[in-house]
């Protein structure tokens, strides 16, 4: 706004008395006027992108949230205000509890096994020799596709499937780990945190070299033992990478469903339900898409408050994301 | 505002608005149109046509007609897709969303409701509701109907029935399968096994949380069974919460406590291993215990649902599929026309005696071990030769109860599943099951759409 006017404010004070800068000023402009036209023609394509794949999306999504819809006819969306989102949180909805509570269980659950496991890992690997050896290893479940991860896992999980089948060599009975709602949701997690601790230790390993050496040698002069090296030094520097996996395997756990609906389909019941996976039934299964966008800008809610908390912590240690 | 934005084309307010619109709009003509061949004067109408038959003998199956139709019409020819079944609702969805929708679709009815609120299914002609309602049975015509008016064809109508396995019986000292629920316990604890750490090695009585048609089917028949209902007979509240409900509720819980049903058991895997004594389920499934077990199909018997009592009128449930053309279709006179051809002119029937006639999906269905809604062709078809084991399948045609098809009938579905499988693992009394379906399913089926 200041740039804009403050080449007018000049050229309507000093017009009447002086042709030449005035004449400068409207090139000016004009020069201005036509670098802004250069300018949005550039920036035109990832507008529209934006536009078609994010700005559209919501705007349609927040009158679906509003509204009840079948699905195809645009000619057919029924305005019913705030119903969606009251039916959501009524007396015997699922949404709430366990669908919501699932979603958080799950993503929690899974943040906390990735990163402690990624954590150890990454830094055993960072003493090993053939580095690169170990982190594909452990990369390869992510360039696995989740469906066959789910299937591999499911069938390890079954009642004669290889994890009893250990658990009965060790003379231990069977365990219903997906049939049984108390274990189905922590036998999911497992898997899921399996499948991503892969990408963890890449950005681990990569916090890990950035350390600076000279601060392990001062300890090591000072006589630090191992255990105290790892929580003074290694953890608090490695805080960035730490907190950039929190949060983006916690935005993954929030929204993800392709392995429950692979492994368990949101069963026993109800007890690995996820909001996601609500969603796409509501969507695309019973067709009230007005209850699937009202979930959906629940989750965003969610989504973006733990986000927020998230970061709040991590700066109030420090830490700038 | 300057007047060079006034007079200098769109203004980026007007641009705004035009841009979501234009999107908006070219979204809707995309939903409106499914494919339709190159559109060239001169060359043929190229109707698609989606169904779940979409591997093995069903694929074949339906070649055949459609290749002959194909072959001896010009004008209009017929292009198949497939997805599983599985997929099938939500293909139909998305790829009605997408503007992709096929001229002819091939759901289940269970979900006609849905689809009609959605209007995807274009109502019948007359010309063909006549001929559907005459030519059908009455649970077949009533699954092809919403409220009531006919929608489509039926094609295939299963019906729910109890499997057994003769040599896991017999070992257990049973000559015959049960015919009342007190022997059907009684048969399921006996041939019921397990090890020492508790793995199941024989199911008594297969109860499976396969996916809803499979939880909920094995309910419904013996709901049926026990002359219960589902969905009120005005598809506004539930019936489940009845003394039928309860005692259906009452048997399952008993045998998943007494270790006589194991639900984590994939049953379709275990009773084609011999791991399973008794299961209800629908009649398609012979065609593929035949295919896949080989000779040891010969153990395999089939027999009425059975009833709580010996003197108790014989009842089951009847689920089904139906050929309709959608509203989206530029040519739904010649969807429906192909349709007549393939579900009521009567050809030559091979599989059949000498001279014997039927219409050609009547032939398809029975070729893959499955049953059509028309009684005459079924007579026809499985005269002689036929599969004994899907006689009892054919004679609850005459007794068998339509599942619901109201518009909120999947979801319905999915929420009984929810809480038979909650019963199942102990998350839930039997009082707490019947309590939350009925809050859960009247909530959801007493929408007004």
């Amino acid at each position: 706004m200041v740039n804009t006017l403050t080449p007018e404010t000049t050229e309507r004070a000093h017009g009447p008395r002086s042709a030449g800068p005035a004449v400068n000023g409207r090139a000016q402009t004009r020069r201005r006027r036509h670098q802004a036209v250069v300018a949005y023609l550039f920036l035109a394509p990832a507008l529209l992108f934006f536009a078609v794949f994010l700005i559209l999306p919501l705007g349609f999504a927040l009158l679906l949230s509003t509204s009840r819809w079948a699905g195809f006819d645009l000619g057919d969306i029924d305005p019913v205000g705030l119903d969606n989102f009251t039916g959501l949180f009524a007396d015997g909805s699922t949404f709430l509890t366990p669908i919501l509570t699932n979603t958080l269980l799950f993503a929690l659950g899974t943040v906390a096994l990735a990163l402690a496991g990624s954590v150890l890992v990454a830094t055993c690997i960072d003493n090993l020799r053939f580095q690169g050896l170990w982190r594909t290893l452990y990369f390869l479940p992510i360039v696995t596709t989740v469906v066959a991860v789910g299937n591999v896992w499911k069938y390890m999980y079954e009642p004669g499937g290889l994890v009893n089948g250990v658990l009965n060599a060790l003379g231990l009975g069977s365990v219903a780990f997906l049939q049984d709602p108390d274990t189905a949701l922590p036998s999911v997690v497992v898997v899921q945190a399996w499948a991503s601790v892969g990408s963890a230790i890449l950005i681990l390993t990569a916090g890990l070299k950035s350390i600076p050496e000279s601060y392990y040698e001062a300890a090591a002069l000072d006589g630090a033992g191992p255990g105290t090296v790892f929580w003074k030094i290694t953890l608090p520097l490695l805080r960035p990478s730490l907190l950039f996996v929190c949060i983006t395997q916690f935005l993954t756990g929030l929204q993800s469903f392709a392995l429950i609906i692979v492994m368990t389909k949101g069963g026993p019941g109800d007890a690995t339900n996820v909001a996601a996976l609500e969603m796409y039934r509501q969507a695309f299964s019973y067709g009230d898409w007005g209850t699937a966008s009202a979930a959906a800008f629940v989750l965003f809610v969610v989504v973006l408050v733990v986000t927020l908390v998230q970061l709040w912590i991590f700066r109030r240690k420090g830490e700038d994301a | 505002m300057t007047p060079s934005h006034r007079t200098g084309g769109l203004s980026r307010r007007h641009f705004a608005l035009a841009l979501p619109s234009a999107l908006l709009a070219s979204g809707a003509f995309g939903c409106a149109a499914p494919h339709q061949g190159t559109g060239r004067p001169g060359d043929p109408i190229v109707l698609t046509l989606l169904s779940h038959y979409a591997s093995g003998e069903l694929k074949k199956a339906l070649r055949g007609p459609v290749d002959e139709w194909n072959a001896t019409h010009d004008r209009v020819k017929v292009r198949t897709k497939a997805v599983e079944f599985t997929d099938l609702l939500t293909t139909f969805m998305v790829r009605q969303a997408a503007g992709q929708g096929a001229d002819i679709i091939h759901p289940y009815c269970l979900w006609n409701g849905q689809l009609v609120r959605a209007g995807v299914l274009r109502p019948a002609p007359s010309e063909h509701a006549e001929e559907i309602t005459r030519g059908y049975g009455t649970a077949a015509v009533g699954a092809s109907s919403v409220g009531g008016e006919v929608y489509g064809y039926p094609t295939e109508v299963q019906t729910y029935a109890l499997y057994y396995n003769k040599r896991l019986l017999r070992e257990a000292g049973i000559s015959g399968p049960p015919r009342t629920w007190r022997e059907l316990e009684e048969t399921a604890y006996r041939t019921a096994a397990r090890d020492r750490y508790g793995n199941t090695l024989v199911q008594g009585f297969g109860l499976s949380t396969y996916d809803d048609s499979t939880t909920v089917g094995q309910t419904l028949a013996l709901l049926n069974a026990a002359g219960g209902r589902f969905v009120s007979a005005d598809g506004r509240s539930t019936a489940i919460d009845s003394p039928a409900g309860r005692a259906v509720l009452d048997l399952e819980h008993r045998l998943v406590v007494k270790g006589a049903s194991a639900p984590g058991v994939n049953v379709y895997k275990a009773f084609q291993s011999g791991q399973v004594a008794m299961v209800v389920s629908a009649g398609w499934w012979t065609a593929s215990l035949k295919a896949q077990m080989g000779k040891d199909y010969r153990d395999v018997g089939v027999a009425p649902v059975p009833v709580p009592e010996a003197d108790d009128k014989r009842a089951t449930l009847s689920t089904g599929f139906m050929l309709g053309v959608n509203t989206a279709s530029d040519h739904p006179r010649e969807a429906w026309e192909f349709l007549r051809w393939l579900n009521t002119e009567k050809v030559s029937a091979k599989s059949a005696e000498k001279g014997a006639t039927a219409t050609r999906m009547s032939s398809l269905q029975v070729s893959v071990g499955s049953l059509t809604g028309r009684a005459d062709d079924m007579r026809t078809l499985l005269s002689e030769g036929g599969d004994p084991n899907l006689r009892p399948f054919l004679d609850a045609l005459a007794y068998a109860v339509p599942e619901p098809n109201v518009p909120g009938a999947q979801q319905a579905k999915s929420l009984l599943r929810k809480n038979i499988e909650a019963l199942w693992t102990g998350q839930q009394s039997v009082d707490e099951a019947l309590r939350t379906i009925r809050r859960q399913v009247d909530q959801e089926v007493s929408r007004s759409w």
